[in-house]
C-alpha cells in the first residue's frame, strides 16, 4: 500500500515537470514568437511624412515591419536596437500603429529614425490584418511571406534567439533597395 | 534616489530571510529563545519588505515614471486608486505583491503563534526559503525597480482599460491572499516531517489560517467571475479558461484539504491525506505562478515575457515539490496508523470525497496540459473546453453531494447507523423530488444532467433545513457554518443548473429607431451617442425595453477607444433582476447603418456569485470563530 502510495505521488509529478521542461526548453518554443508562415496582407496606406501612399507592391524581397507608436514606452526601449540593425543595412518599415502623426514625427525627430519607410496605420487596418495585439511587434518577411513574427521588445538576445536562426535557415537576403 | 532605496530594501529583506532560513536549519535545538530569535530576524526582513513596496507605492502614486515598470503601466491622467492598482497589472508588479502577501502571512503566523511551539522555528525557515526563492525570481529576472535613465518619458503608457475596474483592482490581492496562505499550512506540515515525532498535534492551530486562506481564494475566484461577467462582454461566469483552471485546482485541493484537516484536528485521523493535501495545495499555487507567468498557454490572462522567467519558476517549484515529497514518502511509515477508518463514520464520508477531489483536480490538469501535449507531439493546436469539463465536473460533483447529504448525522469515528437519521433523510428526498418534478414539468426540462443537478442541489439544502429544524425544536447542536457553508454549494448547484437550462442569447441587427421583440421583449433603439471622455471617446446607444409585465427600463451600451493604447473595449449594459439579468452590448456597425446587438438572459446568474459568497461568509465566521486555537 505503502510503495504503491509512494510510485503514485512520484510518478504524477516527475511526469508533469519533465514534460514542462522539454516543452519550455524545445528549441520551436520562445514566448512572444510565431514562425506561422502567411501571406502579407494586401494593403494601401499613407506614409508618415509626405503623404504618399505606400502598398504591398513598394515593398519586395526581405525586410522587416517594426510596429511602433510614440504613445509606446517599449518602443523607446528597443529603438536604440532598431537604429543598430538599420546601421547593419537591415531594412526596415516602420508601421505608425494609432498614432497621431504629428506626435509620431516629433518622436522620431527627438530620437534617430531607424526606419526606410513609415507606414501611417492611423486606423490600426493594417495591424489587424496582421494579427497585431499591441506595440512593439515585429515581423520578417521574405518574398511576401510572414516567416517570423514576434511580440515585444526586439533586443539582441531576442534576434539573436528568434530572428537570426531563420534568417539563416531561409537564407534571407535582404532587399537593399527599400 | 527612492528608486533605489526601495530595491536597495527588497535585496536587503531577501538577505535576512536568507539568515533566518539558515539559523532555522542550524540551530537543532529549539526552545523558546532560539525560536524568538529567529521569528526576530523574520519580522525585521518583512519590515524591509514591506517598506519597500510603500516606497513603490508612493511612486506609483507621484508619477515617477524614471521606473520603467510604472512608465509602461500607468499614466497621469489616471486617479490615484487606479495608479496603485496599476502596480499589480502586469507581471512584475503583481509578483511583487505577490512575494509581499507571502512574507505577510508568515509574519502574522510568527506573531501570533507562541514561541514554545515547536515546530514554529523550521516552520518560518520553511517560509523564509520560498521567499528567498521567489524575490530572487524578482529581483534577477522580472526586475520592478528597472530604471529609464536618463531621461524619464514624459508619461505613462496607461493601464490597460479593462482592467480600469473596482473589481479587478481587488481581484489579484484577494487571489494571492488565497494562494500564499495555503503557505502557512504546508510549512508547518514540512516542519512536521521533519520534526518526526508523531506525538505533535499541529493540525488544530492551522485551521484558522487555512480557512481564511480558503475564504480569500473563494471570494478572490468569484470576483474574478464576476469581473468577466460584466467587463468582458461574454455573458458567462465561467470559460474554463487555462487560467481560471488554475485558480480552481488550489480551490478544490483547498477544500479537500480543509475538510480533511478538521478530521486530523480531531482524531488523528487522515493525517495521511492531511499533509499531502497541504503539500499539493500549496504546489499548485506555485504551478497557477508558472502557469500563468511562463507564457506556455495563451489566455486572457497570460503575460508577456522571456523563456527564463518560466525556467526558472518551474526548477523552483520543481524543488519545492520533490524535496516535499521526498521527505513525505521517507516518513509515511510514521504517519500510517494501525487503526483503520471505521465505515459509515463522519472521517470514511470525508476521504471518499477526497478521492473525488483528486480526480477533479487530475482531469482539471489533464485538461490544460492536453493542449500543449498535443502541439507539442502532432505541432497542432487544439483547445480543450466545457464538455470535455462539464462531462466530469457534473457527474463528480453530484456523486460527491450524495456523499455529503449521507454524512450529515454521521458520527465521529463510529458507524452510523442510518435508522437515526432515516425521518429527515427520507423526506428531504420526497421534497427534492417533488420539487424537481414540478419544475420539470412547469418549465419543461428534458434535460436528465440538469435534472439530477437540481435534485441533488435541492436535497443537499433540504436535508440541512431539517437539521437547523432540529437544532431549533430539539437543540441538538451542529456546527452552524458548515452548515451554511453547505447550503451555499447546494445553492450553487442549482443556480448553475438552472442557470444553463434557461439562459439564452441573440444577435440582432437594429437600426436607429427600429425596434425588434426578443422574448415578449421589445426592444426599441431610441439613440446613439457621440461622447468625448478624457481619456476615451466613446458610442453610447440607447435601448428601451419594454418588458412583458409592462415595465419600461433604459439600457446604455457602449463601445469605447481609448487614446493612449488605442484600445477598443465593450461596457455592457445589464437590467439585473434576483430572477435574470438582462444583458445587452453593442456590437459592431453594418454597412447599411444598422448595428448588431447582441442580448442575452442570464437565469440565476446572481445566485452563483450570492452562493459563493455564502460560502465565502460562512468561512470566515468559522475562522472568527477559531481565533485563539492558533497558540
Amino acid at each position: 500500500m505503502i510503495t504503491l502510495l509512494r510510485f503514485i505521488i512520484f510518478v504524477i509529478p516527475i511526469s508533469l515537470i519533465s514534460f514542462l521542461y522539454f516543452f519550455i526548453n524545445d528549441n520551436d518554443y520562445y514566448p512572444g514568437a510565431d514562425f506561422k508562415v502567411s501571406d502579407m496582407p494586401a494593403f494601401e496606406l499613407n506614409s508618415l511624412y509626405e503623404n504618399s501612399v505606400v502598398n504591398n507592391f513598394d515593398l519586395e524581397g526581405s525586410y522587416l515591419i517594426n510596429v511602433w507608436a510614440s504613445w509606446c514606452i517599449t518602443c523607446r526601449i528597443e529603438h536604440g536596437f532598431l537604429v543598430q540593425l538599420n546601421s547593419q543595412n537591415i531594412p526596415i518599415i516602420g508601421l505608425n500603429y494609432k498614432d497621431e502623426r504629428n506626435d509620431a514625427i516629433e518622436w522620431l525627430g527627438k530620437y534617430k529614425d531607424p526606419y526606410r519607410i513609415i507606414i501611417h496605420d492611423y486606423s490600426g487596418s493594417l495591424a489587424l490584418d496582421l494579427g497585431v495585439t499591441g506595440a512593439p511587434e515585429t515581423f520578417l518577411i521574405k518574398n511576401g511571406k510572414i516567416i517570423a513574427h514576434f511580440s515585444g521588445e526586439v533586443n539582441k538576445r531576442v534576434w539573436g534567439d528568434v530572428f537570426a536562426p531563420v534568417i539563416k535557415k531561409e537564407k534571407v537576403v535582404w532587399n537593399d533597395q527599400i | 534616489m527612492l528608486i533605489q532605496i526601495a530595491h536597495f530594501l527588497a535585496i536587503l529583506s531577501t538577505g535576512l530571510f536568507l539568515t533566518t532560513f539558515v539559523f532555522s536549519f542550524l540551530f537543532t535545538k529549539k526552545d523558546r529563545n532560539i525560536t524568538r530569535l529567529i521569528s526576530r530576524i523574520y519580522s525585521h526582513g518583512f519590515l524591509m519588505l514591506t517598506s519597500s513596496f510603500f516606497i513603490y507605492i508612493w511612486l506609483a502614486l507621484n508619477d515617477n515614471f524614471s521606473v520603467l515598470y510604472i512608465a509602461q503601466h500607468s499614466n497621469s491622467q489616471l486617479p490615484s486608486f487606479y495608479k496603485i492598482t496599476s502596480i499589480w497589472s502586469a507581471h512584475e508588479g503583481s509578483m511583487y505583491l505577490w512575494i509581499v502577501f507571502l512574507c505577510l502571512w508568515g509574519f502574522l503566523y510568527s506573531s501570533y503563534s507562541p514561541n514554545d511551539n515547536i515546530l514554529k522555528a523550521r516552520t518560518i525557515g520553511v517560509i523564509s526559503l520560498i521567499a528567498v526563492g521567489f524575490l530572487s525570481f524578482l529581483l534577477l529576472t522580472s526586475n520592478p525597480f528597472e530604471t529609464i535613465l536618463p531621461i524619464a518619458p514624459m508619461d505613462g503608457a496607461d493601464i490597460n482599460p479593462v482592467l480600469q475596474d473596482p473589481a479587478l483592482a481587488i481581484h489579484p490581492p484577494m487571489l494571492y491572499l488565497g494562494y500564499v496562505g495555503f503557505v502557512i499550512a504546508f510549512a508547518n506540515a514540512i516542519s512536521f516531517l521533519i520534526n518526526g515525532d508523531k506525538s505533535i498535534k499541529w493540525e488544530e492551530s492551522i485551521r484558522i489560517w487555512s480557512i481564511s486562506a480558503w475564504v480569500f481564494l473563494t471570494v478572490g475566484i468569484a470576483l474574478g467571475s464576476w469581473w468577466a461577467y460584466y467587463e468582458l462582454g461574454w455573458g458567462g461566469y465561467w470559460f474554463w479558461d487555462p487560467v481560471e483552471n488554475v485558480a480552481l485546482m488550489p480551490w478544490l485541493a483547498a477544500t479537500a484539504f480543509i475538510h480533511s484537516l478538521s478530521v486530523s484536528s480531531k482524531s488523528q485521523l487522515l493525517r495521511i491525506w492531511t499533509i499531502l493535501l497541504s503539500i499539493i495545495v500549496f504546489s499548485l499555487s506555485l504551478f497557477g505562478a508558472f502557469i500563468v507567468r511562463s507564457g506556455i498557454i495563451d489566455s486572457v490572462h497570460s503575460f508577456a515575457n522571456d523563456p527564463e522567467r518560466g525556467l526558472y519558476l518551474l526548477s523552483f517549484t520543481g524543488l519545492l515539490v520533490f524535496s516535499s515529497l521526498i521527505l513525505f514518502s521517507y516518513r509515511l511509515p510514521l504517519l500510517t496508523s494501525k487503526k483503520l477508518i471505521t465505515p459509515f463514520s463522519k472521517e470514511s464520508f470525508i476521504s471518499i470525497n477526497n478521492i473525488i477531489f483528486g480526480t477533479l483536480i487530475f482531469s482539471t490538469m489533464l485538461g490544460i496540459l492536453y493542449p500543449l501535449i498535443y502541439e507539442y507531439l502532432y505541432l497542432k493546436k487544439i483547445s480543450v473546453g466545457a464538455p470535455y469539463y462539464n462531462a466530469i465536473f457534473v457527474p463528480a460533483t453530484i456523486l460527491a453531494c450524495i456523499f455529503l447529504f449521507f454524512s450529515i448525522d454521521s458520527k465521529w469515528q463510529r458507524t452510523y447507523r442510518i435508522i437515526n437519521a432515516y425521518t429527515s433523510m427520507f423526506f428531504s428526498g420526497i421534497f427534492s423530488l417533488a420539487i424537481t418534478i414540478s419544475v420539470m414539468l412547469y418549465c419543461v426540462i428534458s434535460d436528465l444532467w440538469i435534472l439530477v443537478s437540481l435534485f441533488t442541489g435541492l436535497l443537499i439544502i433540504i436535508r440541512y433545513l431539517f437539521v437547523i429544524f432540529e437544532f431549533l425544536i430539539n437543540k441538538k447542536y451542529s456546527n452552524p457554518y458548515s452548515i451554511a457553508a453547505h447550503i451555499g454549494l447546494g445553492l450553487l448547484i442549482i443556480s448553475i443548473s438552472l442557470n444553463s437550462q434557461f439562459s439564452s442569447e441573440r444577435a440582432i441587427n437594429i437600426k436607429i429607431n427600429g425596434d425588434d421583440i426578443y422574448k415578449d421583449y421589445r426592444i426599441k433603439f431610441d439613440n446613439l451617442e457621440l461622447i468625448k471622455m478624457s481619456n476615451h471617446d466613446s458610442v453610447m446607444a440607447s435601448f428601451i425595453i419594454d418588458s412583458p409585465s409592462g415595465k419600461t427600463f433604459v439600457l446604455n451600451p457602449e463601445k469605447r477607444k481609448y487614446f493612449t493604447r488605442g484600445q477598443i473595449t465593450t461596457e455592457t449594459a445589464i437590467h439585473a433582476t434576483l430572477l435574470k439579468d438582462i444583458y445587452v452590448t453593442l456590437g459592431d456597425q453594418l454597412d447599411d447603418g444598422s448595428w448588431i446587438v447582441n442580448i442575452q438572459f442570464n437565469y440565476f446568474i446572481r445566485w452563483i456569485w450570492i452562493s459563493a459568497l455564502l460560502m465565502a461568509i460562512s468561512g470566515s465566521f468559522l475562522a472568527f470563530s477559531l481565533r485563539g486555537t492558533s497558540r
